[in-house]
């Protein structure tokens, strides 16, 4: 048992759940994505990249990788909807690519949870 | 900026990043849940990119008020608590990344990198040397005045801000670090081709030993420059496989043996080592009635060196351990006792004697005897020894017949051998050829070079000698070394050119006749002078002048 193992792998997993949470659901359906969500999942996103920082390993470099990716596409995402919502004009068009932009995230999140469980089995202790 | 010092800022900030966004992340909900009042009254939630950039501006200090609509009480109870909640917490950061930038562990990175990226855009042939002190910094000075780039490695911090404050033309730089750590070696550029080789001379033998043994392994082909100071020493280093061991005290102990057995070939060698020109005033050394003052290490090699000579000097001796070390290697004329004293000089037979060797480790002492010396037998030849090395010495105002400084022996010593290696394969062969030869080859001098030639040394690559190289490619083709002597103006005359030496893989050539055929690669040394340098230099990679001298006509362009 290693508090700071518990930490990282709390953020690094909830990355992905509430990137994941943000997702679920009908791509083109506004109601069914909730805004706070894509807000909690940046924020635990660059929460999780930083507890992974200064890992200088293979596997650390990248799990790094992988965050800034996940980091990068919500990041994304989140601007268009602030731009758009500004003129309120978020039709269905512009949502498809929020979306995606965030599914692509949950990509690099899943492959990052991947490799930090496929670490932790190869770990001896 | 390198690998090391960006993972030390990434390690060290998590911490203060990690503050950041929890701060910023507790303020912005706060801001998101409790409700505003728009202008008209109605209630009116903040967006997310509102409360960011609320708190970006707040967490900065700038303050830009309050946006879009004036805050309500509920509002501003919380933004109160959110101020000292973020700008401390920006502040925290900003303060942890400026001690970062004060950091010993994280500049000396910096430094490292700095260095590193310097040696990797070096691409001119270039000396490692290790530590900087008076010594070294003479072999630098030598080393760039023969067109070699220097780097250097230094432990201490402020000698190698001395280093700094030199300016020295062109750049050197320098990593501060211990030079028995590989690393160290490895970040100066050891393994690049551009490093012709390592100068160790440290006090420390064994730091000696150990620099050449982890040189040699980090890259065979290396020259390693190395001091001893006694013969198991040099020993070690030759089997660590050390191109060049250099004993300050042997070097003296040989020159006095040349000296005296043929001085033509010593004036040869300090015109070669660039001390002196070939007219310098003989210096005969007489063959009986010699007096060694000190028995150290310097004293016992040029004792044992008039031994193997036949002859037996007298010496004198303060220091118990010393004498007994020479009753026990049988010196049997040895007067126990102060060199400055009257008694043990006239117990040595200080009248009579003809040359006078003071060669302590002290120069007080050596000062001393010297005053006393000259005053009971002003007409004795008389040798020194200096063992500060300052620029302005007290010893070179006292009239001495011959001064010797190991550390400048040292240093000529190490810089002949890397800048001008073919000058000491050279000075190693003549070593054993007699008196007879060396005149010889002097008068041949003298008479058609002057009493101070230059030396120059062509290499038959396709680099330095691009014409000559090509034409040697062609297996039919041959030319003798008589044609590099020829004037490119007239093909008829001859320049001042001597060939001194040649060296091929398996063969060495001294004092190479005109009909010797050259071969590619083969490196030669000449005497000459300027004139002949630069037609050696056209001659050698240039078309036009490289056809002139062969075939006695200019290479045609279009009519062949």
């Amino acid at each position: 048992m290693n508090l700071d193992k518990i930490v990282a792998g709390f953020f690094i997993i909830l990355a992905m759940t509430l990137n994941f949470g943000f997702c679920y659901g009908d791509a083109l359906d506004m109601n069914m994505h909730s805004k706070y969500e894509l807000f909690a999942a940046i924020v635990v996103n660059l929460i999780a990249t930083v507890l992974k920082l200064g890992d200088k390993t293979q596997m650390g470099s990248v799990l790094i990788a992988t965050s800034l990716v996940a980091n990068l596409q919500l990041i994304i995402a989140a601007t268009i909807w602030t731009i758009f919502a500004d003129g309120e004009t978020v039709n269905p068009h512009i949502f498809g690519i929020i979306i995606s932009l965030s599914v692509g995230a949950l990509l690099a999140n899943i492959t990052s949870v991947l490799l930090y469980v496929g670490d932790t089995l190869k770990s001896k202790r | 900026m390198n690998e090391g010092s960006l993972w030390i800022i990434l390690q060290r900030m998590r911490l203060p990043f990690i503050v950041i966004l929890s701060t910023y992340t507790i303020a912005m909900t706060g801001l998101l849940l409790i409700p505003g009042v728009d202008e008209n009254g109605n209630s009116f939630q903040l967006s997310i990119f509102d409360a960011f950039y609320f708190i970006s501006y707040t967490a900065t200090t700038i303050g830009f008020g309050e946006t879009p609509f004036p805050f309500t009480h509920n509002q501003r109870i919380w933004v109160s608590v959110s101020i000292y909640l973020v700008v401390i917490g920006w502040f925290y950061s900003i303060g942890t990344l400026l001690s970062l930038f004060q950091n010993k562990v994280f500049l000396s990175e910096i430094a490292i990198a700095r260095f590193q990226h310097f040696v990797k855009n070096l691409e001119e042939n270039f000396v490692i040397v290790l530590g900087y002190n008076e010594t070294t910094r003479e072999i630098i000075k030598r080393l760039l005045a023969a067109k070699m780039r220097v780097v250097v490695i230094e432990v201490n911090q402020e000698r190698a801000d001395y280093l700094q404050l030199e300016g020295f033309v062109p750049h050197v730089p320098i990593l501060v670090k211990d030079a028995h750590n590989p690393n160290a070696l490895e970040y100066a550029g050891i393994k690049s081709r551009y490093c012709k080789g390592v100068i160790s001379i440290f006090e420390d033998n064994a730091l000696n030993l150990r620099i050449t043994l982890a040189a040699k392994l980090l890259n065979p082909k290396v020259n390693v420059v190395v001091k001893a100071t006694t013969v198991e020493e040099a020993e070690n280093l030759r089997d660590a496989n050390a191109d060049i061991v250099d004993n300050p005290f042997e070097i003296i102990a040989y020159q006095l043996q040349m000296a005296l057995k043929a001085p033509s070939l010593f004036k040869l060698e300090n015109w070669l080592y660039k001390t002196d020109t070939l007219e310098s005033k003989t210096f005969s050394i007489p063959d009986t009635d010699i007096i060694i003052c000190g028995y150290g290490r310097l004293g016992a090699t040029i004792y044992e060196m008039f031994i193997k000579n036949n002859i037996t000097p007298t010496v004198i001796e303060r220091n118990d351990s010393r004498v007994n070390t020479a009753n026990y290697a049988g010196v049997n004329k040895i007067i126990h006792g102060s060199a400055d004293d009257h008694f043990y000089l006239e117990t040595a037979n200080i009248y009579d004697a003809k040359l006078i060797i003071i060669v302590t480790d002290d120069d007080t002492i050596n000062l001393s005897i010297l005053s006393t010396v000259k005053k009971m037998n002003p007409k004795a030849l008389i040798i020194a020894r200096e063992n500060e090395m300052t620029d302005f010495s007290i010893f070179s105002q006292a009239k001495i017949d011959r001064l010797y400084i190991p550390d400048r022996i040292l240093i000529q010593k190490t810089t002949n051998a890397l800048s001008n290696p073919l000058g000491d394969k050279l000075i190693r062969m003549i070593a054993n050829k007699d008196e007879a030869w060396g005149h010889a080859l002097l008068v041949n001098l003298v008479k058609n070079l002057g009493v101070n030639p230059k030396t120059y040394e062509l290499d038959l690559t396709e680099k330095e000698a691009y014409e000559i190289h090509k034409y040697l490619k062609n297996k039919e083709n041959t030319l003798a070394l008589g044609i590099l002597k020829l004037s490119r103006r007239d093909r008829n005359r001859k320049n001042n050119l001597l060939p001194l030496l040649i060296l091929r893989e398996n063969e060495e050539i001294l004092l190479p006749t005109d009909e010797t055929l050259l071969q590619i690669n083969d490196r030669i040394l000449f005497a000459c002078d300027s004139n002949a340098i630069d037609d050696l230099e056209y001659i050698a990679n240039n078309a036009y002048e490289f056809k002139y001298v062969i075939f006695g006509e200019e290479k045609k362009l279009f009519f062949r």
